[in-house]
This record gives structure tokens, C-alpha cells and sequence, in this order.
């Protein structure tokens, strides 16, 4: 054995040199390569520099010994069959070790993707276990043809079962491409107000792999999955604006009419009745030809001037009554007062008309008002604005005409929670200056648009 | 039956969107949403025939789509009941009727057998019209809020038959009239609730071209040639004669065409004599055409409606005369006269012209025929004063809130 080991020892001492002096440069190369890499990924500025950093590491050691075994093996003297052997297996080792390093790094890189983009859950833990599952089935296929068995059946089913995940799972993975593009190419972030073609439109408040969610005016939260929004027409308007403190919670006002019984039949009649009508009769007559004449402008005028003048004939009374502006008056009890002083004032002087039978009475009628909340609301302008675009003429007429009479002042709610919310002084005046009787309703919504999005862009 | 007939109404509330706007739908899901699952029994006399079962047809299959449990029955009577009741119905839109001393008697015995119709669970009965008005008596049995839907003027009915009805009719928890000038004083409180027309029905939907053309060459009436149509049953009221008096005066001026189209009241002898006097009067002027409609000829009222260049409605009395919503929905000028629910629908020189006489409606059927420009604004916001307040969607609305407001009292209602 010692002759032996006398006659061989260089073969036996070579190959262990090489193999010490290459986990000696391995140790070398590892903290030379790893500095400079480093600070070259440092300047990148790429957020995954220190996983791949810490992920490789250990394997670049182990695969410089691993190539110090190989170069130890082809220098021995062992024969041919033996050394084939042993280089298919430190072949086979080196596989095994990147199949297992690129599973750990997709793992990492991953991990942090999920967290910038808040990924769910179970979506990312998919992707992860798709991922691990490709690379070993890589990794068994070059062992199997490193190994020289058969591989083409093995390609064959495995072919077959990706087809049939593709067809399968193909939403999913439409979804998964398209989650990729949208984070790519930054289509949308979250905090954007966006519009879709298809009319969705709203603050985007998540992006996952599968879809987006987006929040609507009416507080509804679409989730539309990721590979529609791709083929979407997407107006972006970037971040919100400032956020009121209190959002503006839009109502609708339906009207009913209720019939009084009331009639008259001349001026003597007309006084007494506007003296003792509820509120809700002398409104019904100055204010409901707003809503149901709303295609005409300028708007006729209230019922009152409209009977005298058609039932009486009596022109200069009915002006008289016409330009009584009934928008300027804040109570119904005020416009009720102007009301009598006119008709009062002209009978004075005309006191033979005071029983003239009018060629048709006018009936009085009472409006019902039924006030709900829309599901509409509106945090900033962006959102204010975009909810004017759909409320009914209903909505807008609560918040323009009735809040008049219901705040008590000279303003309407638009105005108000703008200048209160935001301070904007300028645009609420702007809006409270549209004089409502020179517009139609949809006239003063695009009038109403046209000022706040004036200030927003 | 009436499942059958709603059945046939296949139109979804969605349908509505394009024609009265997103806004307008959310607005009744949002007011229907405060009523949902409440039961509504609709109770009349008749599942085919009339306006009333026209928009009972369609009325109920939409409350469904909203959530409310709606249903629809109609009283069953023998034609000694029907014939009394046609009386009724004379007598209150202010005909001379003569009854016998146990019509009424009669009359009430068979509301009182048609009392087993009552659905026990509804919440709210809407009894339409005179005839079954007598279910009432079941009121303290069944509870639930009561509203007699009135679809006929009875502001000058005849008295002595009034005077037995009123006393049921105040039972009730409310009443629902066309027009303010409708009505009766009565305690109970009274909404005012139009009549609408459906916009997607035969009578109203957009038609092609070629089926207007198709139309109008069935009749021979040249397209070339400016069109005026009066509508209406051949009746007296409807006064077809004086329409071509009117015609007449213009056709010595402006080169134009009349066309009476119509069908006849089988109830009505008059009827064949009207239609009689009214093709004599026209006999051998080529340019009048009187049209002898069948029932359902929907198709063709609504292609000539749409061929018309000026559509006439010279009523001496009238309904609420739908006809005039119609014609307007498809932005026509109209003439008509001021009566009975025609002045709600005519704005005079806004949404059409309104006459008083023969040579009124000759002025105005002459400012029309030579000004297209007028015709055509008046034509316009015709059609959006129907659209705002002449729609099915709007007396959908209605029909919500009088229910909402039968549990709430106050003039403004927080919901």
C-alpha cells in the first residue's frame, strides 16, 4: 500500500491541489466579483439588487468548487467509464443547485414585486408555485437527456397538460400579462381618476395580478380584471385633488301634485287664495315651470302672470307679475308678499278689474316634495364634477333652486360646500352668478362643468 | 288573463335609458327600492280595449321590474252590468242618462259579487275608473290604503248619480285625476296623476322609412304633398267636419292634403252617421282622404302621425287626448283645441297652437304650413315636453310616489 501510494502519489496529491486551490480562488473570486457587482448594481438603483446579492452568493462558491472537482477529476489518473461518471454527476449537481438557486430567487424577486404592486395573496402564491413547478420539470428534463433516457414521451405529455392549463387557465393568465403591462407601463396607479371607454369611472383604489379595483362616484367599487383594462380607452387624470373635509352628498327631489280644490275665478279670488295657500301651492305656481318647461329658454313666466294675461286679459298686470324675479326671493313668505303687493298695487288704480270673470280659473295646486339621497357623492372637484355629469335635472334642481329656499340665503348647496370645503370664494360666486332662468337645466349643468373644470385643469 | 296580457309586454325598464336617460331610471330603482316587495292590486273592467287597460299593460310588468309586487284584476259583470255602467260613465262626463230605479242597486250587487277578486295581502288597492269603485265596502275587512284612480272628467257630471257615488268614493284613502279641472270637491285628498303614452308601444316606436312609404301608399296619399292628419274616432266631439272646413280655407292658398283617419265606437250609433256626414262633406275633393282604421291599425296611426306635416286634434270636448302626445312625441306641429287635458300638452305658440274656432285653427294651420321654421321649434319642444312629462316613466314615478305618499302627510317628504 505505501509503494503503491510512493509510486502514485502525484496522482493523488495533483487532482487534491486543484481542488484546494480552487475553493482558495473561489473564496478570492466570490469577494472580488460580489464587490464589484455591488456597487454597480448600486448606481442601477433596482430595488432587487439585494436579493440577487444574497441569493447567488453561496452558489458561485459552490460552483467554482464544483469546477474545481471537475478540473481534480479530468486530471486523475481513474479511468475513462469512472471519470465520465463522475463528471455526469457533478454535471448533474450543478443543475440541480441553479434550478434550486433560480426557485429561491424567483421566490425573493417575487416577494418583492407582490409588495409593490399588493399583489393578493393566494395571486402571488400561484404565480410562485407555477414558477417553482416549471423550473423543476426544466431541471428533470436536462437530467433526463444529460442522462441520455428517453425524453420525447415525457415532452409529449407535458405538452399536453400545458395545453390544457393554457386553455384552461387562459383568463388567468391574460390577466396575469396584462397585470404586468398595466405596472409596466404605468396605465394606471393607484389615487388615479380614471374614465374607461366603456363608461366605468372612478378612483382607482387597487391593482392586483387579476384586475383593478376602481371606486365610482356612486361608491361602488368595480373590479374590472386586468386583461379588459388593457384593451380599454383610459382617460387618466392623475392624482386627486384636495380632499373636502366633509364630501358633498348629492339628493334628488321628486314632486307630486296634489289637487286643493282651490279655484278662482277672478283677482278678488286669486288674493284671498294667495293670502291663506300653504307654501307648497305658491311654490308649486312660481317655480314648477322650471322643471317641467326645462327644454324652454328663457323660461315662460310663473302661473299667476301666465292666467292673468291668457284668463283676463290684462297685459300689464301679467308683466307686472312676470318680472317678479321669484329666484331673488329666499321665502316663500316673501315672494308670497310681493306677489299680493303687485296684484294689490295695480288693483288700486284698476279697482273695476278686482271681479272681472276670467275666461278660464286657475286651479291651485299643492307640490309634494319627496327629497332622497342619490348614492352620488363627491370628496374633491374632480369627483363633483363628473357626478354634475349624471345626476338627474331633479338632483340639480334640489341642489340650485329649492336650496335657496331651503338654506334661507342667497346662495345654492353647490356654492356653499365649495367655497366652505375648499375656499375657492372665486368659483363659487362664478356658479352662483349663472342666472338660472337664461339656461335650461341641462344648459346649467354644462355651465356649472364648464367653471369647475376651468379651475381644475 | 291578466298574466297573459303583462306576459306580452316584453320591454325592460332598460329599455327606457336611451329615450329618458340613465338618470331618470336610477331615480326610479332609487324611489322603487323604498317600496319593495309591498303588494299593489290594480283593479278595472276590462283587460283589452281603452287607455286604461293600454297602461295597465304595461304599468304592471314595470312595477314588477322595480320590485313591487303589482297585479292586475278586472271585475267580471254580465251586459246588463256593462250597460249600466256605460251609463255611469255618460253621466258623469255630464250626459244626459236615464236609470232605472234598481240600475244602481244592481250595480252594486255585482261589485259586491266581484269582492272575492280582493287580494287580501295587498297593501295598496288601486281601484281605476267608476265601475268596480264599489269595492270599497271591503275596506275596514281588508285594511290596506285605497285609491280610486279616476281616468274620466267628472267636473260636471249628473248630479243625482253623483250623489249616490260620492259617499263611496270619500271612503277612499285618495283619488287619482287626470286634470285639475277634473275634479269633484272632496274631502279625501286628490293627486293629480297625467295619463302618459309608451314610447316603445306599436303607436309611438320609430319606424323605417320604408314602412311609412309602405303606408302611405296603401292609402294613396302622395309623399310629396304637404300632410295634415286629424286622428280620432268619427264622432261629433271629435268635430271632423269643422276640421275640413279649416282645411278648406288653407287649400285655397297653399297646395296641401287632409286625412281623417279613424275607427268607429261600436258603442256609439252615431258613430255611422258621423262617419256618413263626414264623407259626404268631403266627397269629390281629392285632396281629403277619410280613413276607416280596424281596432290595432297601430302601425299605420303611428306612420301617418309620422308622415304628417301638421297634425290637427279639433275636439269640441275631449279626454285627456292622448292623440296629442303622440303626434307631438313625434316632433309634429299640432293644432288643437283648448279642452279638456289638451291645454296641459299645449303650450299655446310653445308646444304647438291652440284655436278656438273654425278660422283659428285655419290661422294656425296656415302660419304652420308656410313657416316650417316655427313648425319645426314648436314640433321640437313638443316632443321634450312629452318626453319630460308625458312618458311612461314619469307615471310610473308618479304612481311610486303617491303610494310613499299615503303613509306621509307633510308637503316635503325626507326619504
Amino acid at each position: 500500500m505505501i509503494d503503491w501510494f510512493n509510486a502514485n502519489w502525484v496522482l493523488i496529491v495533483a487532482p487534491l491541489s486543484v481542488f484546494v486551490a480552487f475553493c482558495i480562488i473561489g473564496l478570492w473570486a466570490r469577494s472580488f466579483v460580489y464587490n464589484r457587482l455591488t456597487k454597480l448594481l448600486s448606481k442601477s438603483g433596482w430595488s432587487g439588487r439585494e436579493i440577487l446579492v444574497r441569493t447567488t452568493r453561496g452558489p458561485f462558491f459552490f460552483w467554482i468548487i464544483l469546477l474545481g472537482a471537475y478540473i481534480a477529476f479530468m486530471i486523475s489518473d481513474l479511468s475513462n467509464p469512472t471519470k465520465d461518471l463522475a463528471v455526469k454527476i457533478i454535471a448533474s449537481i450543478f443543475i440541480i443547485s441553479l434550478i434550486w438557486l433560480l426557485m429561491i430567487l424567483s421566490d425573493r424577486l417575487l416577494a418583492l414585486y407582490s409588495e409593490e404592486i399588493k399583489t393578493p395573496r393566494p395571486v402571488g402564491k400561484h404565480v410562485a408555485n407555477g414558477i417553482r413547478v416549471t423550473l423543476i420539470v426544466i431541471g428533470i428534463l436536462i437530467l433526463i437527456d444529460f442522462w441520455g433516457w428517453p425524453i420525447t414521451p415525457i415532452l409529449l405529455l407535458l405538452s399536453a397538460l400545458i395545453l390544457v392549463a393554457l386553455v384552461a387557465f387562459r383568463d388567468a393568465i391574460l390577466n396575469v400579462f396584462s397585470g404586468f403591462e398595466i405596472t409596466a407601463t404605468r396605465l394606471v396607479k393607484e389615487g388615479d381618476f380614471v374614465k374607461l371607454g366603456s363608461g366605468v369611472e372612478g378612483y382607482v383604489i387597487d391593482i392586483g395580478w387579476m384586475n383593478v379595483k376602481i371606486r365610482t362616484t356612486d361608491q361602488n367599487i368595480v373590479v374590472m380584471p386586468n386583461s379588459k383594462l388593457v384593451k380599454e380607452t383610459v382617460m387618466n387624470y392623475g392624482y386627486p385633488l384636495k380632499k373636502a373635509g366633509a364630501p358633498f352628498q348629492f339628493f334628488t327631489r321628486l314632486h307630486l301634485k296634489e289637487l286643493t280644490g282651490l279655484k278662482a275665478q277672478n283677482l278678488t279670488e286669486l288674493i284671498d287664495i294667495l293670502k291663506t295657500a300653504p307654501d307648497a301651492v305658491i311654490y308649486y305656481h312660481t317655480y314648477h315651470f322650471l322643471e317641467e318647461h326645462q327644454y324652454l329658454t328663457p323660461e315662460p313666466a310663473n302661473d299667476f302672470a301666465l292666467w292673468v294675461g291668457d284668463a283676463l286679459d290684462d297685459d300689464v298686470l301679467s308683466e307686472k307679475l312676470a318680472n317678479i324675479d321669484t329666484f331673488a326671493y329666499s321665502s316663500i313668505s316673501a315672494l308670497r308678499e310681493a306677489l299680493l303687493l303687485a296684484l294689490e298695487q295695480h288693483l288700486e288704480g284698476h279697482p273695476g278689474l278686482r271681479d272681472k270673470r276670467a275666461n278660464r280659473e286657475l286651479y291651485f295646486i299643492k307640490s309634494i316634495s319627496f327629497v332622497l339621497p342619490t348614492p352620488y357623492v363627491a370628496s374633491d372637484l374632480r369627483e363633483f364634477v363628473e357626478v354634475i355629469r349624471k345626476i338627474s335635472t331633479g338632483s340639480l334642481y334640489y341642489h340650485v333652486f329649492e336650496s335657496r329656499l331651503r338654506l334661507q340665503k342667497r346662495s345654492n348647496d353647490f356654492s356653499v360646500w365649495i367655497r366652505d370645503q375648499f375656499g375657492e370664494d372665486d368659483l363659487a360666486d362664478r356658479i352662483d352668478a349663472l342666472f338660472p332662468y337664461t339656461y335650461t337645466l341641462e344648459a346649467l349643468r354644462s355651465a356649472i362643468i364648464e367653471q369647475v373644470e376651468k379651475r381644475i385643469k | 288573463m291578466s298574466n297573459e296580457i303583462v306576459k306580452q309586454f316584453t320591454n325592460k325598464l332598460e329599455d327606457y335609458q336611451p329615450i329618458v336617460g340613465k338618470s331618470t331610471i336610477d331615480e326610479l330603482k332609487l324611489l322603487a327600492s323604498r317600496l319593495a316587495r309591498k303588494n299593489v292590486q290594480n283593479v278595472n273592467s276590462t283587460y283589452v280595449g281603452g287607455g286604461v287597460a293600454e297602461i295597465l299593460s304595461r304599468m304592471v310588468p314595470l312595477l314588477n321590474q322595480l320590485g313591487v309586487n303589482a297585479k292586475w284584476d278586472v271585475i267580471k259583470g254580465d251586459d246588463r252590468f256593462f250597460d249600466i255602467t256605460k251609463k255611469i260613465h255618460n253621466a258623469l262626463h255630464g250626459r244626459k242618462e236615464t236609470f232605472s230605479s234598481d240600475d244602481f242597486d244592481y250595480f252594486r250587487e255585482v261589485n259586491r259579487k266581484n269582492q272575492d277578486i280582493l287580494w287580501p295581502a295587498a297593501d295598496y288597492y288601486l281601484i281605476h275608473d267608476p265601475q268596480p269603485v264599489l269595492l270599497i265596502e271591503r275596506k275596514n275587512d281588508l285594511g290596506g290604503k285605497w285609491v280610486w284612480r279616476c281616468h274620466i272628467d267628472i267636473s260636471q257630471p249628473d248630479k243625482k248619480l253623483w250623489g249616490s257615488l260620492d259617499d263611496f268614493v270619500e271612503r277612499y284613502d285618495a283619488a287619482i285625476f287626470s286634470a285639475p279641472n277634473f275634479t269633484q270637491n272632496l274631502s279625501i285628498t286628490q293627486f293629480m296623476v297625467s295619463p302618459s303614452i309608451d314610447p316603445l308601444s306599436d303607436k309611438n316606436k320609430e319606424l323605417p322609412t320604408s314602412t311609412i312609404e309602405a303606408v302611405l301608399d296603401q292609402y294613396g296619399i302622395n309623399p310629396q304633398k304637404p300632410l295634415v292628419v286629424q286622428i280620432s274616432r268619427f264622432d261629433y266631439l271629435k268635430d271632423p267636419v269643422g276640421v275640413i272646413q279649416a282645411f278648406e280655407m288653407v287649400r285655397k292658398g297653399i297646395d296641401c292634403q287632409l286625412v281623417l283617419a279613424g275607427g268607429t265606437a261600436t258603442d256609439d250609433p252615431e258613430s255611422d252617421k258621423v262617419l256618413d256626414e263626414v264623407r259626404n262633406r268631403a266627397d269629390g275633393n281629392k285632396d281629403i282622404k277619410i280613413l276607416l282604421l280596424p281596432p290595432g291599425s297601430d302601425i299605420e296611426i303611428n306612420a301617418l302621425q309620422r308622415a304628417a306635416t301638421v297634425v290637427f286634434q279639433k275636439s269640441i270636448r275631449e279626454g285627456f287626448g292622448l292623440t296629442i302626445s303622440e303626434a307631438l312625441w313625434k316632433a309634429k306641429p299640432v293644432v288643437a283645441t283648448a279642452v279638456g287635458g289638451i291645454p296641459l300638452q299645449i303650450h299655446d305658440k310653445l308646444t304647438g297652437l291652440l284655436c278656438h274656432s273654425v278660422d283659428g285653427a285655419a290661422y294656425a294651420l296656415k302660419q304652420l304650413l308656410s313657416n316650417r321654421e316655427y313648425a319645426e321649434m314648436l314640433g321640437k319642444n313638443g316632443k321634450e315636453h312629452v318626453r319630460q312629462n308625458f312618458l311612461i316613466t314619469r307615471h310610473l314615478k308618479e304612481y311610486l310616489l303617491v303610494f310613499t305618499a299615503l303613509y306621509n302627510t307633510s308637503d316635503i317628504v325626507y326619504l
